[in-house]
């Protein structure tokens, strides 16, 4: 099927002016690309915040912290 | 334009939301992110496929379909980056703000795509890569140049509230002249450049077809790319408010313990971020759009 529907499509002519429209082609693909890297950046910093966060909500309680910092001063 | 009977002074106002207090930017997202790529991946097959070759250009003229398409909604990103400004100026909401930036920063980069495929385009049909002489080229430069103003503009004001306003005052201006700019380059006549908008009439029907959609498909990329922006800086700054709040409680416990965390910790941006202003405001972030 996919076969035919390719023997069907007229083909590319490819010459000298390939090498233009691939690259302003390219060049909106990469731009495109660059901006899902950098989102992916932020969200990856977003989750590593989140899960800091997290861990200090469900970690120990100041109270304790504090007993803790008073107890390491005494020793 | 000033609204201040309806906001209170010093806070940046934000209406609370059904779903929570601070609402969705990420809601139809992933709907709009897919009818992006499928509109995307079918215009690609009508430019290579379906679109007639031009008689003059030939092949080369396939750029025609994504370079004009990219210029074109940048320049109305511009022009909506301005309205968003305008409504900020009237209402005071931060997030028409936020979202009059994010046009403005979008277009920006659909304008550095637009100048460099145009390069490439001037290179294989004129053997330059950049004509001085072509006003169209020109204009469109300075207009990029203008708004490549706008980011140091606003980051150089460290009020927040100033920032703001001064940025939708710059968006609006910069905005205006983007279509008088448009026309007075229509009213020259010495030009090189080919006319498109307005003459798809003359375009064979397959090109105006595949031209209609390219365009459709790079108004639903803007939407979509704005919406991702839109999001991460929602949710960016949902968390910066849930880390004030714990900072808050662990000074509460102690002074000399976690509270140091909220000074330690500042936010990496200075991009604007729309505000939970029943919580927190601006100015006490101490930031600009913290």
């Amino acid at each position: 099927m996919a076969a035919a529907v390719l023997g069907e499509l007229p083909a590319l002519p490819l010459h000298t002016a390939g090498k233009y429209v691939a690259g302003a082609y390219i060049v909106v693909f990469a731009i495109v690309l660059i901006y899902v890297v950098i989102m992916a950046i932020r969200l990856v910093r977003i989750e590593r915040q989140l899960g800091e966060l997290l861990a200090r909500e469900h970690g120990p309680e100041p109270e304790e912290l504090d007993a803790r910092s008073a107890e390491s001063t005494l020793a | 334009m000033q609204s201040s009977s309806r906001h209170p002074a010093g806070s940046p106002h934000t209406k609370p939301r059904r779903g929570g207090d601070f609402g969705s930017y990420g809601r139809g997202l992933p709907a709009l992110s897919i009818a992006t790529v499928v509109v995307i991946t079918v215009t690609l097959a009508l430019v290579f496929f379906y679109a007639p070759l031009e008689a003059e250009q030939g092949f080369l003229q396939k750029i025609f379909y994504v370079h004009v398409p990219l210029a074109i909604i940048a320049l109305c990103g511009f022009v909506l980056g301005g309205v968003f400004g305008a409504v900020h100026l009237r209402t005071r909401d931060s997030r028409w703000d936020m979202r009059s930036y994010v046009a403005i920063h979008m277009s920006l980069i659909f304008a550095v795509a637009a100048l460099i495929t145009g390069s490439i385009w001037a290179k294989g049909s004129w053997g330059h890569w950049w004509v001085w002489s072509e006003p169209t080229l020109v204009s469109f430069l300075i207009v990029f140049l203008l708004y490549a103003t706008y980011q140091p503009l606003r980051f150089a004001i460290e009020d927040p509230e100033r920032q703001a306003r001064y940025a939708s005052v710059f968006a609006i201006t910069a905005g205006a002249f983007v279509p008088m700019n448009f026309i007075a380059v229509r009213l020259s006549t010495a030009y090189l450049h080919p006319r498109v908008l307005g003459s798809t009439s003359n375009l064979p029907p397959r090109m105006a077809f595949t031209f209609l959609m390219s365009l459709f498909g790079m108004a639903l990329l803007f939407a979509t790319l704005c919406k991702y922006e839109l999001t991460a800086k929602h949710a960016r700054a949902q968390l910066r408010a849930l880390r004030r709040q714990a900072d808050a409680r662990a000074g509460a416990h102690s002074s000399a313990g976690w509270a140091g965390g909220a000074q330690r910790r500042r936010p990496r941006s200075a991009a604007p971020t729309q505000l939970p202003a029943t919580r927190m405001s601006a100015r006490a972030a101490g930031r600009p759009g913290s």
